[in-house]
């Protein structure tokens, strides 16, 4: 009984930490901050926090500046909107993309997919003409776009003819594990290094870029527990009454792992805070300009003695994180 | 279990014991902290300006700048070639000193000259970058008669042949070809502009084979060359060690004086790419000499008490600035106006005070301020005045849409609004305060600019490309060469002039002042250039850098100096222990 | 079972094949003519200019010098007047030369430094595998450790402390210990930076190994803080759960005290979920860490990778692209093994 109520007030707390920093982030462009975002005060480089206004400037660097004369504070309010911007539409991405493709490789396997001859000779042939054609037709999405209209209509009388009506399975599991591995194959970080050296830093590029990287983690979840759940006698019977393989997996199958999904997706969150705080700690990713608590930490090795560049953002940082694991914990319990 | 516990307090015992005495260092090695890996100390390459310091210690050029007295000197030539003119050629004629010895004793000879020129044009060899810079030189002639005189044949004339033509590193041909069998190929055979097949010359393939594998990239001590240290470990990524030859030829010499001074009896490279793992170390007395410190650490430590005992501190007015570029090219900063109002925008003295505590300098333009005769002292200095700004994108018909933005009306009947990037290296902290600052100030007055920081593999690219609108970058300047033609005339766009600037008046200018020999002449062309400059305003030279060197206290003589590295590590004299 | 193993290995060599191919023709395909011609951009005002057909002619001797001249692949496709034609290109491409050298063990030389790119590759090697291994080593020798007190009544704030560092990034945690412990402003008690100063030579092993650990104190200590709480929890929870199991209760009631119970009987089967994802640790010892590497300014294999791709020193970085993938898919198998051999019931698609 005492531990359930400590369990809840734990809880209580990290949802309102989660709460506070949502709200900050979301606001800070109207909180009464007294410096704008990334503005420069280059009469207080590396300032301490703390210290009373000086007399040119009636406003105050509560939390110090850093070597670049940018108040600790409005860093620390706009570092939480970029991990609200990024980390959580990259982790709600990656999630998705996550649970998609391990739920297919777990529900069908390599064998329980099958596509019709017609779709692979037709597939095949599209794609053999896009590359062909890849640079004589530049607006290439709409000829593919027509090209797939085109296949679902003329499919249907094709099936007509029996041998095309014979089909091949479609390892969806080796294809998702592959690219998977795929993607282990080289360590997250240097890819992600390799990425950035190749293309501008944008919030977009980010984003696509922590999603890209990220949905195996999820993916795994998934499809592990949807192997468990796919040997489960209901789902036979399922499959028993004629529902579609689609069906089972949407209606019945995917409902049971929703709790995988749902203790994932705030420890992908947490992950996903830590990897942007250490690609803006290494100067990558972010559009210059954006406030990230990594950036901040990263202005802290120019000042070793900066102790308020480290204190400050690192506390930020263990908070959400700790707060997001709170939340994963008591569902795991609950 | 419990001996497994007991294994790992011992593991750890043994991990704690010399954290409570620390190493002792060779009390007769100087360390030097480097930013970086030289990556290759293969002569024919130099990639950077380390690998150019640590090949200085292992070989020699004809001719070397005295950095202190910024001046050229001879170094392994006996003095400043002699120089001809004949028709559309220039000859110079060097003369070896007559104590230049090998490692084994032999002279160095014309025949070495030749050799190396050899090496700088075959194929197959990494020397595009050497083979290009030397172009100039065509032929060598021998002398019958002396064995240390030779004559190199240059096409054109320009005042800078003088010592451009003795700068690179001469090599033995006794240790890379013993039986001489490049002597049979002729220098002009190599230097025609046409690429030489290998299979044509076996001898030249065979040769090509050899010097490959003795890769000098990573063990120059393949290559003994003459100077005064032999490499003697290289942990890569890590430190370089040189230890002093204990018979240098120059050791025979009468007087002992830069550059043929070699005090140190080893110098350590310890690489930390790291400025504040650098200065943690400096501080601990794990190096002795920190190059380059940044402002804040160097004002910070000058301060401490602890770095007041232990160290001394000197700055030195280098050549090396940091300028900004426009796009000459493209819409919103192709006239002149629109680029003189950007200048005002540019608090040229809180970004001095800001990004280098004050350690740096401005100047009117391209001609450093040193240069007392060159220096147009007639222009003022840039300010920060946004309202004058103002008035001159008027002038250049920007109208502003309330608070908002500006926009002018174009030649096709549309409007065109003042939007700007600025672009730089990433993770550079003195580019990135600027482009805030530059930021911030723009946009006081209206004009929305976008920072961005790019990889430097990339920023390249870009540049030459012209992807960009404004650019920050850093040039190094020096005392010899006034030839401007790679950053601004219009034949180099495309290739290095990257704001793509080029009037026929300005291309007119810089082509004269490359010509011209007369010091007088010269100055007047240089100043009427910097007027140029600032009306046209295609780059803007924002300030520059005060090189700045801690030291450790007892090391006297370190010759510091505004050319880089700053410093003459040959020179470093530990003061005898009190 | 040396069937099964065969078989697993035979499927892993294509796999790394493709994974290698694709990203050689990835790097192949990006431009590398600035990244050649950076050495001809002079950075100092006043030498002299070069015109565009030098600067040509010097590209195209680089290219030739490095193999990048000539089409890239098997075949390509050709751009003229006529339109786009596809042109078989034989042999003589830059993908079999590459590949024919790679599988005689010869990946290339670096962009940068000129060195053979398996030279480089095992020097950072010879770094980064005592680093990692040892931190690896030495977080499962203290998970261990520290969950075995936990069961026998440790302090449960341990729990929470080891949840507030792994609430920390790596580079959080290491940030921190570099400031507090190398600093001579806090507690200056060991070096920032590098592997020291003396030379390897004729030093007994002894006081190399003291140096080592000296100089590699502060990134093994953040490896190893950085690892150990997942492995702790996890391990402390499979302690507790073989613990609550009858086996254990029969142990306990033949008079075993609780620390006998949990290493003679439960310690044994709480291992075998660990020991398994240990395997995937093959990959991570080679790729070393960069983030530790950069900070500690440390010659390892991330760094490498990290610089390779950052300057794109492409055959550096196919290079260590190969080894980390083929150390994965020997991972996989190991895996696999070890499965087999923990449970035999486990028949896995042979």
């Amino acid at each position: 009984m005492r531990l359930h109520k400590k369990g809840s007030t734990l809880q209580m707390i990290a949802i309102g930490w989660l709460l506070l920093v949502a709200s900050v982030g979301l606001l800070a462009p109207w909180l009464p901050l007294p410096f704008p975002p990334d503005s420069v005060d280059l009469n207080n480089i590396a300032q301490s926090p703390f210290l009373p206004p000086s007399d040119v400037k009636p406003s105050r660097h509560w939390l110090g500046t850093d070597g670049y004369g940018r108040d600790v504070l409005t860093a620390l309010v706009y570092g939480a909107r970029t991990a609200l911007l990024v980390s959580l539409p990259a982790a709600f991405a990656a999630t998705v993309l996550g649970t998609f493709l391990g739920s297919t490789a777990g529900f069908w396997g390599n064998s329980g997919f099958h596509i019709p001859i017609v779709y692979w000779l037709i597939t095949s042939l599209l794609f053999l003409g896009a590359v062909g054609l890849a640079s004589d037709f530049p607006p290439l999405w709409w000829t593919l776009l027509l090209g797939l209209v085109a296949v679902t209509v003329i499919s249907k009388p094709l099936m007509r003819i029996p041998m095309l009506r014979l089909s091949w399975p479609l390892p969806i599991d080796r294809l998702v594990l592959g690219a998977a591995s795929l993607l282990a194959s080289v360590p997250r970080l240097v890819l992600i290094l390799a990425l950035a050296a190749v293309q501008d830093s944008s919030l977009i590029g980010l984003f696509l870029l922590l999603t890209f990287t990220y949905w195996p983690e999820p993916a795994h979840l998934v499809r592990a527990e949807l192997l468990r759940v796919r040997a489960l006698p209901y789902i036979e019977s399922a499959r028993a009454i004629g529902l579609s393989g689609g069906q089972i997996l949407w209606r019945h199958a995917l409902p049971n792992a929703w709790r995988t999904v749902r203790t994932a997706f705030p420890l992908s969150l947490s992950d996903l805070i830590g990897l942007e705080t250490t690609l803006s700690f290494l100067g990558v990713g972010l559009p210059s300009g954006m406030p990230s608590w990594g950036r901040t930490l990263a202005a802290a090795r120019l000042d070793p003695t900066a102790w308020w560049l480290i204190i400050f953002p690192a506390l930020a940082l263990a908070g959400t994180t700790l707060a997001l694991r709170q939340l994963t914990a008591n569902r795991i319990t609950a | 279990m419990r001996r497994l516990i007991w294994g790992l307090s011992l593991y750890i015992l043994i991990g704690f014991l010399p954290a409570c005495n620390p190493q002792a260092s060779p009390s007769d090695a100087v360390r030097v902290r480097w930013v970086r890996d030289p990556e290759s100390l293969n002569p024919l390459i130099i990639p950077n300006d380390l690998a150019n310091q640590a090949i200085g210690l292992l070989y020699q050029n004809l001719l070397t700048v005295d950095n202190q007295k910024q001046v050229w000197v001879p170094w392994l030539a006996e003095k400043l070639p002699i120089v001809q003119h004949q028709d559309s050629l220039t000859l110079l004629t060097y003369r070896l000193r007559n104590a230049a010895k090998w490692d084994n004793g032999q002279p160095i000879v014309a025949q070495d000259v030749a050799f190396t020129l050899k090496l700088m044009n075959s194929p197959g060899l990494p020397n595009e970058a050497a083979r290009t810079r030397f172009s100039f030189i065509q032929d060598v002639r021998l002398d019958s008669a002396d064995a240390r005189q030779f004559t190199l044949v240059c096409r054109g004339r320009a005042p800078e042949y003088v010592h451009d033509s003795g700068d690179y590193p001469i090599l033995p041909e006794y240790v890379l070809d013993p039986k001489r069998q490049l002597r049979t190929i002729p220098l002009t055979v190599l230097t025609q502009p046409a690429l030489v097949s290998l299979s044509q010359y076996p001898v030249l393939a065979d040769f090509v084979r050899r010097y490959n594998a003795a890769n000098l990239d990573k063990s120059p001590m393949n290559l003994p060359g003459s100077g005064p240290y032999q490499l003697t470990a290289w942990r890569s990524g890590q430190a370089l060690t040189f230890r002093r030859k204990t018979n240098w030829w120059a050791d025979q010499l009468p007087v002992q004086q830069p550059p043929l001074l070699a005090v140190p009896k080893q110098i350590d490279f310890q690489i930390i790419p790291d400025n504040a793992t650098a200065l943690l170390a400096l501080r601990r007395g794990d190096i002795d000499v920190y190059p380059m410190v940044p402002a804040n650490e160097f004002d910070r430590l000058r301060t401490s008490e602890n770095g007041k005992q232990a160290l001394r501190f000197y700055t030195a007015d280098s050549y090396e600035m940091v300028l900004a570029g426009f796009n000459t090219s493209r819409a919103p900063l192709n006239d002149r106006l629109t680029r003189q109002a950007l200048n005002h925008l540019f608090n040229i003295p809180a970004l001095i005070k800001a990004t280098q505590n004050g350690m740096a300098y401005p100047s009117v333009g391209l001609i450093n301020p040193q240069e007392k005769a060159l220096y147009n002292d007639s222009l003022p200095l840039l300010t920060f005045a946004p309202q004058q700004a103002e008035v001159l994108l008027s002038q250049a018909g920007w109208a502003r849409q309330g608070a908002g933005g500006w926009t002018r009306p174009t030649a096709g009947g549309q409007t065109q609004a003042l939007e700007l990037s600025i672009t730089y290296r990433a993770g550079d902290a003195t580019f990135e305060t600027i482009a805030l600052q530059l930021r911030n100030a723009a946009a006081q007055i209206g004009i929305p600019i976008q920072l961005r920081p790019t990889e430097s593999t990339l920023l390249l690219s870009k540049l030459r490309a012209g992807d960009f609108d404004v650019y920050l970058r850093t040039l190094s300047g020096n005392p010899f060469a006034y030839d401007f033609s790679p950053i601004l005339h219009s034949a180099s766009i495309d290739i290095s002039n990257f704001t793509r600037f080029g009037t026929p008046t300005s291309d007119k200018l810089i082509k004269a002042i490359v010509r011209e020999e007369n010091p007088a002449r010269k100055a007047q062309l240089l100043r009427k250039f910097q007027v140029i400059m600032r009306t046209e305003s295609p780059i803007v030279v924002l300030f520059v850098y005060r090189y700045r060197l801690a030291a450790d206290r007892r090391l006297t003589n370190l010759r510091v100096s505004g050319l880089r590295p700053g410093y003459d590590v040959t020179t470093i004299e530990p003061l005898p222990e009190s | 079972m040396g069937r099964f193993l065969l078989y697993r290995l035979l499927r892993t060599i294509p796999a790394t094949w493709a994974i290698v191919s694709i990203v050689f023709l990835l790097s192949r395909t990006l431009p590398t003519d600035d990244l050649l011609g950076q050495a001809l951009i002079d950075k100092s005002v006043g030498s002299r200019s070069i015109t565009a057909a030098e600067r040509e002619a010097t590209l195209l001797r680089v290219q030739q010098r490095l193999g990048l001249a000539g089409p890239v692949f098997y075949f390509s496709r050709i751009h003229s007047t006529a339109g786009t034609v596809w042109q078989w290109n034989g042999t003589d491409n830059q993908y079999h030369r590459w590949l024919s050298n790679a599988v005689k063990g010869d990946l290339g030389q670096s962009y940068r430094s000129g060195q053979p790119v398996t030279a480089v590759l095992g020097e950072a090697l010879w770094f980064t595998l005592p680093l990692t291994t040892s931190a690896a080593l030495l977080a499962t020798l203290l998970s261990v450790i520290l969950a075995l007190w936990l069961v026998c009544g440790g302090p449960a704030f341990l729990l929470s402390i080891l949840y507030g560092i792994d609430a920390l990034p790596l580079f959080v945690v290491a940030l921190g210990l570099m400031l507090l412990l190398a600093n001579p402003d806090i507690i200056p008690l060991f070096p920032a930076y590098g592997m020291g100063q003396q030379t390897t030579e004729n030093t007994p092993w002894n006081v190399q190994i003291s140096s080592y650990l000296y100089y590699s104190a502060l990134p093994l200590a953040s490896l190893i803080l950085v690892k150990l709480p997942s492995l702790v929890v996890q391990l402390h929870d499979a302690l507790r759960h073989e613990l609550g199991a009858n086996y254990a209760n029969t142990a306990r009631a033949k008079g075993l005290s609780a620390y006998q119970v949990a290493t003679r009987h439960a310690l044994r089967n709480a291992m075998l979920p660990i020991i398994v994802l240990l395997t995937d640790l093959l990959p991570a010892l080679v790729a070393g860490a960069v983030v530790v590497e950069v900070i500690f300014a440390l010659p390892g294999m991330g760094r490498l990778l990290a610089d390779a791709a950052a300057a794109h020193d492409f055959p550096v970085l196919v290079g260590g692209v190969l080894l980390v993938a083929m150390m994965r898919l020997l991972g996989l198998v190991v895996a696999d093994m070890l499965y087999f051999l923990t449970d035999p019931r486990i028949r896995l698609q042979a």
